[in-house]
């Protein structure tokens, strides 16, 4: 497999997954602030912000956050390089330069999701709610996976796109899980009840309200929501399940086995799967949930230059 | 061709069609289609508009979602769009396509001959059948490959040749010849899916010849091309990337030969041979087809600016190491000026009379010639012998006389860089009109592939039919807004 080509898949899964992430918190989180306005709490919009890794951009082009900026910064901006829209267009982009490579199913659905995408007039959206527009990415993603299971041989090309998403997803769950909690705990005393209210709505911006209720009884507790966005074995957004999904595509690619490496990205994967594996909740908390998840993100970024310099690039020689 | 039969059919869509005093290719009069088309008029006139209008969205949802798009410039900043689908086939009879088929067959064949001898022997430059220096001042003409030996002597592996029926005599005939990377193979393919998929019912009782067969035969002839041989040969298709208008296109054709699309900085070059940059290492390449043209394959060699080639190619070629497809240099043999001795390079090198006819073309470079098409500018089209797909064209008739000073002056300062041929009234076919929700009759071209394996020349039945869908245009370019059409060479039917 060409190296551009793996590289293409690589980044079309992420900028897949990270769209349906963006989308994912905007819709419930939006909604739940905009309830808590009608109690007169304080709006807590940066935090979107803060979770997209965007906080300069944003302040330039509009200075104090509100819902309507909020909402068309991270959705519809082609000036916020992580905006749904731009990440629809770049995922499109990568895999119109490997279409040849790909199925025809995947490809016009990533087409048809590009130009449903920009079929919405985001004056109309800012409106409306984010919801509608939300609704159809998640669900678009949610196809283009679907698409890509059912079409595309299980060959290189496929473990580089699981390797691309699940990657994606594990540092979208440790940025939201690491700027909730800090934001929910450090803000100002509230109620019981409201605090449930708002993890309710991180469980639900990764799709883990019910299986949460399935694992934990009542009261949602902060503690076990981070266990189990961090280290359930299982659930397809837990930090600790990507990290093994990672893991797995890199071995399936270098052929290396159980408890050995072949390059740096997969030493860095087993070190981290080893991590999440062992860790309990208590001894995260202990050394502090914060610097843990900063490790397991810069781990993450480690990962992905690694991965690129063995497959990707070549060096330049005269 | 059998007696005329009487059709009762009401006009339905066709009701006011107007042929307009030009050769239509559906009706000898109004309301009376010529024999091929008698079965296709008849299911199209009874078509409700609004269900005409149904099928025509659908075909080009079908482009959109498939991304069959092209990519123009002329708005500085490259938009996608749709090349527009006209609904209704064209058919070329027959007895009209065997003829066609053979003239492309004598025309391919002569054009490859012509470039084995300019890149080697150069006989025909000694014995005086063209002037010397009408091909050394071509633009396209590359001294760096004279000597060149090229695998199994193919110059010209792939070829468009633009055909277009002249009104006047109702006859085919070449009006240009594409033989460095003539694109647009896709849409026929991608025709004929969409129309079997949109109008599956205008297909009975009707056999029209397939064209998918293309895809196949590129692959075995670009095959037999490898130093290594067959079996392990690795071809590539070389594209300039996604930014070019062709783009889908090169997907298209890798994707249905099953080989790697590669851009330059996928390729390398050590030790004269050429490599691609895989996940595990470099992997040995053979064959080049390649979409990238000659002043930007090597910037070594050719422009040292380019960043679309790779680097020491052309040693890796002359070496004997890579095969491309088309070869090298092959610009010169379809310079709009060369055009004219096309005619003189069949009766030389095959000793044969054309079967196609060309258009008569005044060389500016000739100075009888430059001086008549002077005088005569209102009259003719004007062309740049360097340029394709419509672009650096004066059409006289449809031009101000600001836009025909301007070129006066283009060709007085260049004249070797022009030639003129007198206006073709091209030949119409009923096409949709989208802002006047009716038929009228549209000028249309022909553009048939030409595959050359060496021994023979294989072309898919039909071809690439353009039309000028703006009213009383003559120009069927996708990037000056023209479309295409299915193209049907009916089976059996004379």
């Amino acid at each position: 497999m060409l190296s551009r080509i793996a590289e293409s898949l690589f980044w079309l899964a992420r900028y897949i997954e990270r769209a349906e992430g963006t989308a994912r918190i905007l819709d419930v989180n939006y909604h739940m602030l905009l309830e808590q306005s009608q109690q007169s709490y304080r709006l807590r919009w940066e935090p979107l912000i803060v979770m997209a890794g965007e906080e300069d951009r944003f302040r330039k082009l509009y200075g104090e956050a509100n819902a309507a900026n909020v909402f068309e910064f991270l959705a519809f901006r082609s000036d916020n390089p992580s905006s749904i829209l731009q990440c629809i267009s770049k995922a499109r982009e990568n895999a119109r330069t490997i279409r040849d490579r790909i199925s025809r199913e995947m490809w016009e659905d990533i087409n048809g999701l590009f130009h449903l995408a920009n079929s919405f007039v985001p004056r109309d959206e800012i409106a409306a709610g984010p919801h509608r527009f939300c609704d159809k990415i998640k669900f678009g993603a949610h196809r283009f996976h679907g698409v890509t299971d059912a079409t595309l041989p299980r060959d290189e090309g496929w473990h580089f796109l699981r390797v691309g998403w699940s990657l994606e997803r594990a540092e979208m769950t440790a940025r939201l899980v690491d700027v909730q909690y800090h934001n929910l705990l450090d803000g100002p005393p509230a109620a019981n009840a409201l605090d449930n209210h708002q993890w309710m709505a991180v469980l639900r911006s990764v799709g883990a309200y019910e299986a949460y209720h399935r694992q934990y009884h009542p009261p949602i507790e902060p503690e076990k929501v981070a266990e189990m966005l961090i280290l359930h074995s299982q659930h397809p957004h837990s930090i600790r399940f990507n990290s093994t999904e990672v893991q797995a595509g890199l071995r399936a690619v270098s052929g290396s086995g159980v408890g050995t490496y072949t390059n740096e990205a997969e030493r860095i994967a087993g070190r981290l799967v080893e991590r999440l594996s062992y860790d309990r909740i208590v001894d995260i908390f202990q050394q502090g949930l914060h610097g843990y998840l900063n490790d397991v993100l810069r781990m993450c970024g480690s990962i992905g230059l690694d991965i690129a310099r063995t497959y990707f690039y070549y060096a330049v020689v005269a | 061709m059998g007696a005329a039969p009487t059709l009762m059919a009401r006009p339905g869509l066709f009701e006011g069609y107007d042929t307009g005093g030009f050769y239509d290719e559906m009706f000898r009069a109004p309301g009376q289609p010529r024999p091929p088309y008698a079965k296709l008029f008849q299911k199209f006139a009874a078509l409700a508009p609004s269900h005409f209008e149904e099928r025509r969205k659908l075909a080009d949802l079908s482009f959109l979602i498939q991304g069959i798009t092209f990519t123009v410039y002329s708005d500085g900043r490259g938009t996608e769009r749709l090349f527009p689908f006209d609904l209704i086939p064209r058919i070329i009879p027959n007895s009209e396509w065997r003829h066609i088929e053979r003239g492309l067959s004598q025309r391919v064949m002569a054009l490859n001959l012509f470039l084995h001898d300019i890149y080697g022997p150069q006989r025909i430059l000694s014995d005086k059948r063209i002037p010397r220096s009408l091909v050394y001042s071509c633009p396209h003409f590359r001294r760096e490959v004279i000597g060149v030996e090229v695998a199994r002597g193919i110059h010209t592996h792939i070829c468009g040749i633009d055909l277009v029926r002249d009104s006047k005599t109702g006859e085919f005939c070449v009006l240009e010849d594409n033989v460095r990377t003539p694109s647009g193979v896709s849409y026929v393919l991608e025709n004929r899916i969409v129309m079997t998929r949109t109008f599956p019912d205008a297909f009975e009782d009707l056999e029209v010849l397939p064209v998918n067969h293309y895809p196949a035969e590129l692959s075995r002839i670009l095959r037999s091309l490898s130093p290594r041989g067959e079996s392990e040969a690795q071809i590539v298709v070389l594209t300039p990337g996604i930014y070019n208008s062709a783009y889908f296109e090169h997907t298209f054709l890798a994707q249905q030969m099953g080989i790697e699309l590669v851009e330059g900085r996928d390729l390398i070059v050590d030790g004269g041979v050429v490599y691609m940059k895989t996940i595990r290492g470099l992997t040995r390449v053979d064959v080049i087809y390649r979409r990238v043209d000659d002043e930007f394959l090597d910037s070594l060699t050719f422009r040292s600016d380019s960043v679309l080639g790779v680097p020491g190619l052309m040693g890796a070629y002359r070496a004997g190491n890579v095969a491309l497809a088309n070869a090298v240099g092959n610009g010169v043999a379809d310079d709009k000026a060369i055009y004219a001795y096309v005619p003189e390079f069949i009766h030389y090198y095959l000793g044969e009379e054309p079967i196609l006819r060309s258009v008569e073309t005044y060389i500016c470079a000739k100075p009888d010639d430059l001086a008549f098409v002077l005088e005569h500018l209102p009259e003719l089209v004007v062309k740049a012998v360097g340029e394709s797909g419509g672009y650096g064209m004066l059409i006289g008739p449809a031009a101000d006389r600001k836009r025909i000073e301007e070129f006066r002056e283009r060709i007085r300062a260049h004249p070797r860089n022009y030639i003129a041929q007198p206006v073709v009234p091209l030949s119409r076919v009923p096409s949709y009109d989208s802002a006047e929700h009716s038929i009228g009759g549209r000028h249309v071209d022909l553009r048939p592939y030409c595959l050359y394996d060496g021994d023979k020349v294989t072309i898919v039945p039909g071809g690439l039919t353009r039309v000028a869908l703006e009213k009383n245009s003559l120009v069927v370019n996708s990037s000056q807004g023209g479309g295409s059409k299915d193209t049907w060479v009916l089976r059996g039917e004379s």
